[in-house]
């Protein structure tokens, strides 16, 4: 069936649009063009193409990426067999392609409790977190393609490892818009610039609208987490407005860019696009301005507290834009060090990196819930790739994209379970299988998408997120 | 039948090669072949071979499936192969698709499903392979599958017959035809009963060219002599005086960098610095603006390093070496730890970019399968993977990878350099013999004392003396010397090196089977695809076959390389191709809106000596480039918005936004604050160093008034502007760039510290030899002249000067003191008439 594609957006926009536009000169001419523009062009396009629609389950996504790769055997993938076998050599193949030299099993330094109605197996590294594991649906059995953390995290966030690709926040940008029409409808709070960096979360060939908007980067506190060119060092508000008001004015009295005789939708746009980012100055910093929570709310997030409060910033962030309808929402946990790449000191890294999100994953969980919001927001959870159960040098593990665990909350899922397994050591994914094209495809579907079918045609095909692959594992939806 | 016949010479070909090859591997296996052949009895097939076919294979490959198209139950089946190609290649394990699959090699085919045969069973067949897979039904020939498209038919494709010159059509109104160009475009006008509009004004014409040329704003003085001069040839004055201005080089430069996706870093996994990328962009400046025949530039970049003769200067050299630089510079995975896999993505990436950038094709569709719509087959880009597989691109693949570096130092610098780590020699010289001196001496004054305990003698008496028992004036000496070698070691001169290619071992390159590299298929020799084939398939006699195919690229009866660039060229001056996917002139390419035009420009082109400078002249001189794009002025333009509100016909000219680096530099120019130097680097970290490492800590600089064209293209983080302004970072070519409306466009242009750096260097040259108290119409007016380069209309000057009156009295309810409000007034003024769409757009 016909595709959203590049030819039949522009087609809207220059030939519909223009024809709008001449029709509609004698009033006030342009506007048409202009909204259509400036203002959810995506979800009508998408809506329009779309054979059947899927009962959207969540309306928005915040995604907590953990860079660096945790490991799944010392988190939530519970291998009793891996402590017991602790020094023993693996008594299977490694991978073919194989991120570093590494050596025999070592056991996880964490104990396993387990948890909730349904007694899943947490670490002590996640103790807050674990009491939400009946919300949770683990899974197990996620693996990936690429062993280096550039191509993992480009795989991950875009679907692709060998080019330049949109990022799954801009696919669903795009695929549905934005619910809030003063805002962008993807923002990422504090993402690393390393690694993909911008291509993370770039639109690539899709309109460039449905990028993701960065709030700060990730070498930076969140406290100082700003949008680009947001506000003015100098004019206040009202100068800006006249100067808006000016610009309309000159514009209708320039030779040949005034509305009468132009009859260019653009240049209207361009004008319609200035109101549009005066308003979003007025709107985004409530957003982002924290003065109003309570001190419970605060405290919910670990704000109290200096180690978890940067990355409990970013939570309560996302949790805030969320309410306000932006549709995919990134936080990035990272720091100007290592991060959750373990290839040594595995004990204190991960300590050290558990105890700066744990609770501020919990305190959103609980949040979201307590305000009805978990009901249609997807909560998705992981790094680039987890961590091998064979050792790297004393007491590290190397990266491992075979078999690793992300988990997803809320929206549409089943809770308590988990999905899919690894080995008895948590090396290869052997049950159920999910390759991070099926994440994706099992993402779209609870936003009511089918991911056969969110395409957009570039370069002579119709490219998807899931590229030639992807499937729907029914077995996590609730 | 001459052309059946000359299909089966081809055939034959590809065959011959691939027994030749065969032959080739068979001997190297040697000694261990021929004891592993001997094993191979007559009845090994039936003993050992037909049991585990029929146990585990020919369930699913025998008379009741044939999955994937194969059938292993008879020799024929085996011969024929599946829908992947041969199964078994008799005497080549490594090529025998089946061994791969019975090795889990690859996990999208392994066989059996189920379960890994044993090591036995697996080297049973590896076995009968190698002895050349005897069968009781006769041999095992592979064949060659049939051709996926009939090159006859699917040369009949617009795009795959070359261009001939066509008769320029006669129309009703010759008066509308300046050119032929306009002889073109005024029939299909005439054919829909519409007419074009008239002729654009002065004022518009000149800011239209010395935008389109140079991608700056004309001064006030170029268009009081434009204006001012009635000669007939005025405007032809104005396309010569563009077109030998040295920023014709640089704004068209910047379009070409678009094509061939330049970028100062590697962007994808691992942005580590391409220190040497900006040689690449001079190299295209300069070319552009010598005016270099398209095909001597064509050829540059393909196999520049192969034009380098005994006779060559050391600045063609240069150059030569240089141009290379495109087959370099794209996005790689550098920190892939499958080093096969690596190789053959950047291969991958070099043909696409060919294909697309020259060709208007995408051949890296045909990496995987044959390409689902255009006649170019799996094996056709097997054969160009085998010139770049026979290429040197990476220095290195150990991670993090290294591309390839030819120098380009002169032999001066190389004498000097030579010199230089000779100075590090004899510093280490001096330090060895201070060593061995004073062991000597203490030796010689230790063996004095019998029995010492203090040194070990060896036999011939000389000992191994800790430095710890040197005298102090010599640890002193030696700590010195080892300080100054160190300093001599950190200060190497970087020797001059330019990203590029070099030959390497010639290879044919077997098709992989799903493009996995895991899964080979058939040898193919190296060539072009053979739907392209000029006469004969590409004939490569020595070398890796680039300088060929940079041949065949420029061949003048190749059907596509001088319609994509005269596209292109199009494209840049009007904002749409006559093709308007000007990367895709394949089967879901769009069609061209005027095929006979562009077949005349690519003639032209041709038959001008490729100089794209007289087509630049050809084209502005046509009626159709001068066009208003005021609709009022087309006296059918009812029926036209009707017929064609896109305008693809051209009957007038279109409204268009600046590209990002023009509204950047032509900031800096209404502001005079513009840097005109040109060349060199502005990249200040080192070759391959990290713009980004896992810090996410950000090093890259945009802090310079240069032509935008010259700040570095961080892929992954271009400057702002340009990223908002819907520039490229290069990650693939892009000859047609979008113009987006969005509103963080308008954030830009409100907050940014540029916009307003540049706002407050307008205000101040405002007030420079002019006095405070200046009335505001004489200030506006001003203003008007250096922004926009023309004169304000009454109503604007009401509208300025109500404006102010506001601005003003904000300013002062804002707290800006008195003695700063004049300047921040003007500021906010200018600010706005950079803002506006006048400045923004050329119509």
């Amino acid at each position: 069936m016909g595709q959203p594609a590049e030819e039949n957006y522009s087609m809207t926009h220059s030939l519909v649009s223009r024809r709008d536009a001449l029709q509609h000169s004698s009033v006030g001419f342009g506007w048409l063009a202009a909204s259509a523009l400036l203002q959810q062009v995506s979800p009508r396009v998408y809506a329009e193409h779309a054979e059947q629609t899927i009962p959207a389950r969540a309306r928005r996504v915040i995604f907590m990426f953990m860079k660096g790769g945790p490991s799944q055997v010392d988190t939530f993938d519970y291998k009793p067999k891996l402590n017991a076998d602790d020094g023993k050599e693996l008594p299977f193949a490694k991978p073919r392609v194989q991120f570093a030299p590494t050596g025999n099993l070592l056991g996880s330094p964490w104990k396993f409790q387990q948890y909730g109605q349904s007694g899943i197996h947490v670490s002590d590294l996640f103790p807050h977190v674990a009491k939400h594991v009946d919300d949770i649906c683990f899974l197990n059995s996620v693996y990936g393609t690429n062993a280096a953390h550039g191509g993992a995290a480009l795989k991950l966030h875009t679907g692709s490892d060998t080019f330049v690709r949109p990022g799954m926040g801009a696919w669903i940008n795009y695929g549905l818009g934005c619910e809030n029409q003063n805002l962008p409808g993807f923002i990422t709070i504090c993402p690393t610039l390393a690694h993909g960096g911008v291509n993370n979360w770039g639109s690539a060939f899709l309109p460039a609208e449905f990028q993701g908007v960065p709030l700060g980067v990730a070498s930076q506190p969140s406290t100082g987490a700003q949008v680009k060119f947001m506000k003015n060092p100098r004019w206040s508000k009202a100068i800006q407005r006249e100067q808006i008001d000016m610009l309309t004015q000159l514009a209708n009295s320039q030779p040949g860019f005034s509305t009468e005789t132009a009859h260019d939708p653009l240049l209207e746009a361009r004008l319609k696009s200035f109101e549009l980012a005066f308003r979003m100055q007025s709107e985004m910093p409530p957003v982002q301005d924290l003065s109003g929570e309570t001190k419970e709310t605060l405290a919910l997030y670990g704000l109290d507290n200096p180690v978890t409060e940067n990355f409990g910033r970013q939570c309560l962030l996302a949790r805030r834009f969320a309410e306000v309808g932006v549709r995919f929402i990134q936080v990035t946990h990272s720091d100007p060090k290592v991060q959750w790449d373990q290839h040594g000191d595995l004990l204190v890294g991960h300590t050290e990196k558990a105890s700066e999100v744990d609770k501020p994953i919990a305190g959103l969980l609980t949040d979201l819930k307590q305000r009805g919001l978990l009901n249609d927001t997807l909560v998705l959870w992981g790094g680039e790739f987890g961590r091998t159960p064979v050792a790297q040098g004393k007491n590290g593990r190397d990266h491992n994209p075979d078999g690793f665990t992300m988990w997803m909350a809320g929206g549409g899922i089943k809770g308590g379970i988990r999905h899919g397994a690894t080995d008895e050591y948590g090396y290869y994914a052997v049950e159920n299988k999910m390759h991070i094209h099926d994440v994706h495809a099992t993402m779209l579907h609870l936003l009511g998408i089918n991911h056969l079918k969110l395409t957009y045609r570039h370069a002579g095909r119709d490219f998807r997120l899931t590229d030639v692959a992807g499937k729907v594992h029914a077995d996590v939806l609730a | 039948m001459c052309i059946a016949n000359l299909q089966r010479l081809q055939y034959f070909f590809v065959k011959a090669t691939f027994v030749a090859v065969t032959i080739l591997c068979c001997g190297r296996g040697g000694v261990c072949q021929e004891l592993k052949t001997s094993l191979v009895t007559p009845a090994f097939f039936s003993e050992t071979i037909s049991p585990l076919l029929e146990k585990h294979c020919i369930g699913c490959h025998g008379p009741e499936e044939q999955e994937g198209g194969l059938r292993l139950d008879s020799v024929t089946g085996i011969s024929t192969g599946g829908k992947s190609g041969s199964a078994v290649v008799p005497g080549a394990v490594d090529e025998s698709l089946l061994m791969s699959a019975l090795q889990y090699m690859d996990e999208a085919l392994q066989m059996p499903p189920e379960e890994k045969l044993s090591s036995e069973a697996i080297e049973a067949f590896s076995q009968w392979i190698q002895a050349g897979a005897p069968h009781p039904e006769g041999r095992v020939v592979v064949h060659s599958p049939p051709p996926v498209f009939d090159p006859v038919e699917s040369r009949k494709f617009w795009s795959l017959t070359p261009p001939v010159r066509p008769h320029i059509p006669h129309v009703l109104h010759p008066e509308f035809v300046v050119s032929p160009i306009d002889g073109f475009i005024e029939s299909q006008l005439e054919a829909k009963g519409l007419l074009p509009a008239a002729v654009a004004d002065k004022t518009t014409l000149i800011r239209r060219a010395t935008f389109g040329l140079t991608g700056l704003p004309p001064t006030p003085d170029e268009i009081d002599r434009f204006l001012a001069d009635d000669s007939p040839n005025a405007f032809e004055k104005v396309i010569d005086r563009l077109l030998s201005s040295p920023h014709y080089g640089e704004h068209w430069a910047r379009h070409w960098l678009d094509v061939v996706r330049y970028a100062d870093s590697n962007g994808l996994d691992e942005n580590i610095a391409h220190g040497n990328a900006w040689r690449y962009r001079d190299y295209v400046i300069e070319s552009l603006n010598a005016d270099k025949p398209f095909d001597q530039f064509v050829k540059e970049h393909l196999a520049g390093d192969l034009l380098v003769g005994p006779d060559t200067s050391q600045s063609k050299k240069i150059e030569f070496l240089t141009a290379t630089g495109f087959l370099t510079m794209g996005p790689k995975v550098l920190a892939e730890g499958d080093q096969t896999k690596m190789l053959m993505d950047i291969i991958d990436e070099q043909i696409d970019t060919t294909g697309r950038a020259f060709l208007g094709l995408s051949l890296g569709c045909a990496r995987c399968h044959d390409h689902k719509f255009d006649p170019i087959s799996q094996a056709d880009y097997y054969s160009i993977a085998g010139i770049f597989q026979s290429t040197e691109t990476m220095e290195s693949l150990v991670r993090i990878a290294k591309w390839h570096e030819n120098s380009i130092a002169s032999p001066e610098e190389q004498e000097s350099h030579r010199q230089y780590l000779l100075t590090i020699d004899t510093k280490k010289t001096e330090i060895e013999n201070l060593i061995k001196h004073s062991q000597e001496e203490i030796t010689h004054a230790s063996t004095a004392l019998p029995n010492s305990t203090e040194s070990r003698g060896n036999e011939k008496g000389s000992a191994v003396i800790s430095e710890e028992k040197f005298p102090e004036n010599v640890r002193t000496q030696l700590s010195q010397l080892r300080e100054e070698q160190k300093a001599l070691e950190g200060a190497v001169p970087q020797m001059a090196s330019a990203m590029g290619v070099q030959e390497k071992s010639s290879q044919e390159s077997r098709i992989h089977i799903r493009g996995s590299h895991l899964s080979l298929g058939r040898r193919v020799s190296r060539g072009i695809p053979a739907v392209l084939e000029i006469d004969s398939p590409l004939s490569i006699a020595a070398g890796s076959g680039r300088k060929e195919l940079a041949e065949w690229m420029v061949h003048p009866r190749h059907p596509l390389t001088s319609r994509v660039l005269v596209n292109r060229l199009w494209r840049w001056h009007f904002g749409r191709g006559i093709v308007a996917t000007t990367e895709n002139f394949g089967i879901l390419g769009e069609k061209p809106s005027n095929q006979p035009l562009l077949d005349w420009l690519a003639v032209e082109l041709i038959e001008s000596g490729y100089s794209l400078k007289k087509m630049h002249r050809a084209i502005m001189l046509s009626r159709t480039y001068q066009l208003s794009s005021d609709p009022q002025t087309c006296a059918t333009k009812e029926q036209a918005a009707q017929v064609d509100p896109g305008n693809i016909l051209r009957w007038r000219s279109d409204v268009r936004r600046l590209p990002s680096e023009s509204i950047r530099d032509a900031m800096l120019v209404v502001s005079g604050t513009l840097d005109r130097s040109m060349g060199g680097t502005l990249l200040h970290v080192a070759n391959r160093a990290f713009l980004f490492d896992h810090t996410s800590k950000d090093e890259t600089r945009y802090d310079s008034l240069r032509r935008s064209i010259y700040l570095p293209v961080i892929r992954n983080h271009i400057h702002d502007a340009f990223w908002l302004f819907d520039s490229t970072d290069g990650a693939v070519p892009n000859g047609d760039r979008g113009t987006s409306t969005v509103a963080s466009q308008a954030l830009y242009m409100l907050n940014s510290d540029f916009v307003m750096q540049v706002s407050k260097a307008i205000a101040e040259s405002l007030f420079v030899d002019s006095p405070v108290n200046l009335d505001t119409d004489v200030r506006t007016t001003i203003a008007f002249r250096r922004i926009l380069g023309r004169t304000p209309a009454e109503c604007e000057l009401v509208l300025i000067k109500k404006s102010a009156e506001k601005i003003e009295m904000q300013l002062q309810m804002d707290g800006i003191p008195q003695a700063e409000r004049d300047l921040s007034l003007w500021t906010v003024l200018s600010q706005t008439l950079v803002t506006g769409n006048e400045f923004l757009f050329i119509r």
